[in-house]
């Protein structure tokens, strides 16, 4: 069975978040567990680092669709980045793009939570 | 019981009332004969009906259970049967017959009578004591003779027998040699109680008071018969042997129970250990033998603590089972949750925390919330549960007050523990397989939904030739895809399709795959607009679907009159237009349904028309077919399956199909299916033989037929 892993790093207060290997329906409880720690801590700023993604499938998207909505609630976000073409064609085609903000690098996206807390303020 | 036992058996009961009889017919011609002769014919036959008499309740005592203290308790009855009949016949003797010894020198026939019975009577009881004196001396023995036990019935017998040489006072001392032996053999016999090692502490402090009280009747019994009591004037009168015998069985009686008495005083002290280790015995095999019968994890891990605290002097014990790397405890037993929680807190939630992998103790003094306790526990045990060589849990037993466990405690746990990771890795792997089962199961369940969700076989029609394929995942994949024909005065004038892809596997993704068909079967029949039904279909779908749930969809119309496809797309890949050569993707915006229940789903889809021409195909797909991965986890590709479509343009729909899936398989054949595949190809043919041949709609004649004819529009 494909391998998948997950680790966090937090900078700032925005969680980042690095998915390695194969995101299926079998392995889409370890992200979900991710995302309800991170929850649990009030961390709702997360930037999801798609750089080491071989795959994702349906299930794996829908781990996305499971927590948005609470974090969205609560002035967060996830935000993706780093996907490789393969990847990000899997988004493309389902509309994420027009769900979720999508960058390039992962600076791009913690500089995007960083523009907003300052607006805030 | 067989024939030839029941046979001896009625055999002896026989011989008993035959000698009984000669004894009463001899004593009633001959009560007062005194030669020597007489005396042995007379002491012969008083022997013989005993020894039948005891042969024969032998047979029954063999049948029944016995155990000790029923032994016991039975002498005890007897020993006092013999009391009360003595004191009952030495006051009522004498009334009846006056002195005793003159009436035996003129015996008349009620005294013979009544003499009689007295013997048989006095013979019973006392061959019983006898024969439980002897049930007791084999108890927890091997049954083969002892030469002791079988000497000293020999030196009763030969002390009895004496009795007749009273005749001659000269050889008293035979008798009392005789008798002395039978004394020291009595006390030899008596001195090892092995039984009394096997009984429980309960019953020996039970015995104590009932050996002393049935010492002193059998004593009490021996000593109040004497030459001018009646009872025993009686006995002797009839047969002296007998009454020797009586004597030496009292004598016997009370020794036993003097020595019961103090074997069961000394082995007092040691009861409790004795008890422990036979209730560790007989626990463990217990459990044993319940490791093969339950199955379930709670019973089981009830059942372990359970034992747990039997087997040793624990006051509280639960397991702590691993839960996602927590330790939780389950199963407690006299503790209350919330004690053990917090104990077992302190234990495994400690900063240093590592696994241990070997039982230790621990005391419980710098435990720093034990206030907090309900109980005042003082040390524990922790005991880990194996499966595999990986710690699953924790099994946990504490003391109350002072008290500590000591080694002996530590290893019979040791022991316990390791019983009980076998019992719960056995459940455990019988619950996997049970699970393995039940998912299997549940696979076919969903496969034979989707089965019958999916259209049964391909439309025909004259301008349109369609084929589909599908092949399912091990687990369901949830492809769906269906065709809808609308009807305009009996014709078909529209064609509608849909393919789908449900997210998730198993029977979840077959119920919404059902549920979509469903939505989709109704809507195609009152909506002709492809986006409206979509967004339709996505309204309907906020109730139902759970949100991590989604659906790539595409639906079609082909309006056969204005040889027109109207295309939209909710997230599904696009479809792709083969046409002179080239091969284009429609790919209408659209998100899939599900992702979005508000505007931005409706604003985000498109729909795209497409004016159909000669030999347009048009192919609906899953990514099971791009997303086929061989043995180095390569993808199918898009590519690859673009220029298979290509390079086989000019064939049937059918043949294409077949050409598609014969490549991916060989693609895919070291690597097994991991999602479903559909394939759908549709050939446009506005040209047929209609009006040559003068076909029936819905037949396939239109392969053959020439450009150049133009059919009538329908």
């Amino acid at each position: 069975m494909a391998e998948f892993n997950t680790s966090v790093k937090d900078q700032g207060d925005v969680s980042i978040v690095y998915l390695n290997g194969y995101l299926d329906a079998h392995t889409a409880s370890v992200l979900e567990n991710n995302f309800s720690e991170l929850i649990s801590k009030d961390k709702y700023k997360i930037v999801v680092n798609f750089k080491d993604l071989q795959y994702i499938s349906s299930a794996g998207l829908g781990v996305f669709m499971a927590f948005i909505e609470k974090i969205r609630e609560n002035n967060g976000d996830i935000k993706l980045t780093s996907m490789s073409d393969k990847v990000y064609n899997i988004f493309d085609l389902l509309g994420f793009p027009l769900l979720y903000e999508i960058y390039r690098s992962e600076e791009e996206a913690v500089k995007k939570f960083e523009e907003i807390k300052k607006l805030e303020k | 019981m067989n024939l030839s036992f029941r046979l001896k058996h009625n055999i002896k009961l026989q011989l008993f009332l035959a000698s009984a009889g000669i004894l009463l017919l001899y004593k009633l011609f001959f009560f007062t004969e005194g030669s020597f002769f007489s005396r042995f014919f007379n002491e012969a036959i008083v022997f013989f009906t005993l020894l039948f008499m005891t042969s024969y309740a032998n047979d029954v005592f063999s049948e029944k259970k016995i155990t000790p203290l029923s032994l016991v308790m039975n002498l005890g009855i007897l020993s006092a049967v013999i009391f009360i009949a003595v004191l009952f016949s030495d006051t009522l003797l004498p009334l009846l017959f006056g002195k005793i010894t003159d009436t035996l020198k003129n015996p008349d026939l009620f005294f013979t009578f009544i003499s009689f019975l007295y013997v048989l009577f006095f013979g019973a009881v006392v061959s019983y004591s006898f024969l439980i004196l002897k049930e007791l001396y084999f108890l927890k023995r091997k049954k083969t003779g002892s030469i002791y036990f079988n000497t000293m019935i020999l030196f009763f017998l030969l002390a009895s027998a004496a009795t007749i040489l009273n005749l001659f006072p000269d050889l008293s001392y035979i008798r009392n040699t005789f008798f002395i032996i039978s004394i020291i053999l009595i006390i030899v016999n008596s001195i090892k109680i092995s039984w009394i090692a096997f009984i429980t502490k309960k019953e020996k402090l039970s015995l104590l008071p009932l050996s002393v009280f049935i010492c002193v009747l059998f004593f009490v019994n021996l000593f109040g018969s004497s030459e001018d009591n009646s009872h025993y004037q009686m006995l002797t009168g009839f047969s002296s042997a007998l009454a020797q015998f009586y004597s030496i069985i009292m004598l016997y009686g009370g020794i036993y129970f003097a020595v019961l008495f103090f074997t069961t005083l000394f082995h007092i002290p040691t009861a409790e250990a004795f008890d422990r280790k036979a209730q560790e015995v007989s626990s463990l095999q217990y459990f044993s033998r319940l490791i093969t019968r339950v199955l379930d994890f709670n019973e089981l891990t009830e059942t372990v603590t359970d034992i747990a605290l039997k087997v040793t002097t624990a006051d509280a014990a639960w397991i702590a089972w691993k839960y996602d790397d927590l330790l939780k405890p389950i199963a407690q037993k006299n503790i209350g949750f919330v004690d053990a929680e917090l104990i077992n807190n302190y234990l495994f939630k400690r900063k240093n925390f590592t696994e241990p992998s070997s039982s230790y103790t621990e005391s419980l003094l710098k435990f720093d919330k034990k206030e907090q306790l309900n109980e005042q526990y003082t040390s524990v045990i922790v005991e880990p549960i194996k499966t595999h060589n990986e710690v699953r849990g924790y099994l946990v037993l504490t003391k109350k007050d002072d008290f500590i466990f000591d080694e002996e405690d530590k290893s019979v746990i040791d022991t316990f523990s390791d019983y009980a990771s076998v019992a719960i890795e056995n459940a455990h792997l019988l619950e996997e397989s049970i699970e393995k089962e039940r998912l299997e199961k549940e696979l076919d369940v969903a496969r034979e939904i989707q089965r019958k969700i999916l259209p049964a076989k391909d439309p025909v029609y004259e301008k349109l030739s369609v084929s589909s394929v599908f092949i399912p995942a091990f687990e369901v994949g949830g492809d769906y895809y269906d065709f809808f024909e609308i009807d305009d005065n009996n014709e078909p004038s529209k064609f509608g399709f849909v393919i789908a892809d449900v997210s998730g596997k198993g029977i979840s993704a077959a119920f919404i795959m059902a549920e979509i068909k469903g939505i989709f079967e109704s809507l195609s029949k009152t909506i002709e607009r492809p986006k409206e039904i979509l967004i339709k279909a996505n309204q309907i779908l906020k109730r139902s679907l759970d949100r991590r749930n989604f659906v790539s969809a595409a639906y079609g119309i082909i309006d056969f009159k204005r040889e027109v496809v109207s295309i939209a797309r909710a997230g599904h890949c696009p479809l792709l237009l083969v046409r002179d050569g080239k091969i284009d993707n429609i790919k209408p915006a659209g998100i899939g349904l599900g992702l979005n229940y508000g505007n931005r789903f409706n604003l985000s889809l498109e729909e795209i028309e497409v004016n159909l021409k000669e030999n347009d195909m048009i192919v609906l797909y899953t990514d099971g077919i791009t997303e086929a991965k061989n043995i180095d986890m390569e993808d199918f590709g898009e590519t690859k399956f673009e220029q298979i479509l290509l390079e086989n343009s000019t064939k049937t729909p059918d043949e294409i199909s077949n050409e598609v899936i014969k490549e991916i398989s060989q693609f895919s054949k070291h690597n097994t299916q991991h999602d479903d595949i559909t394939l759908v190809i549709f050939k446009w043919k506005s040209q047929t033989e209609k009006d040559l041949k003068n076909l029936k709609t819905g037949e396939k004649e239109w392969q053959n037929s020439t450009p150049q004819l133009k059919t009538r529009v329908m």
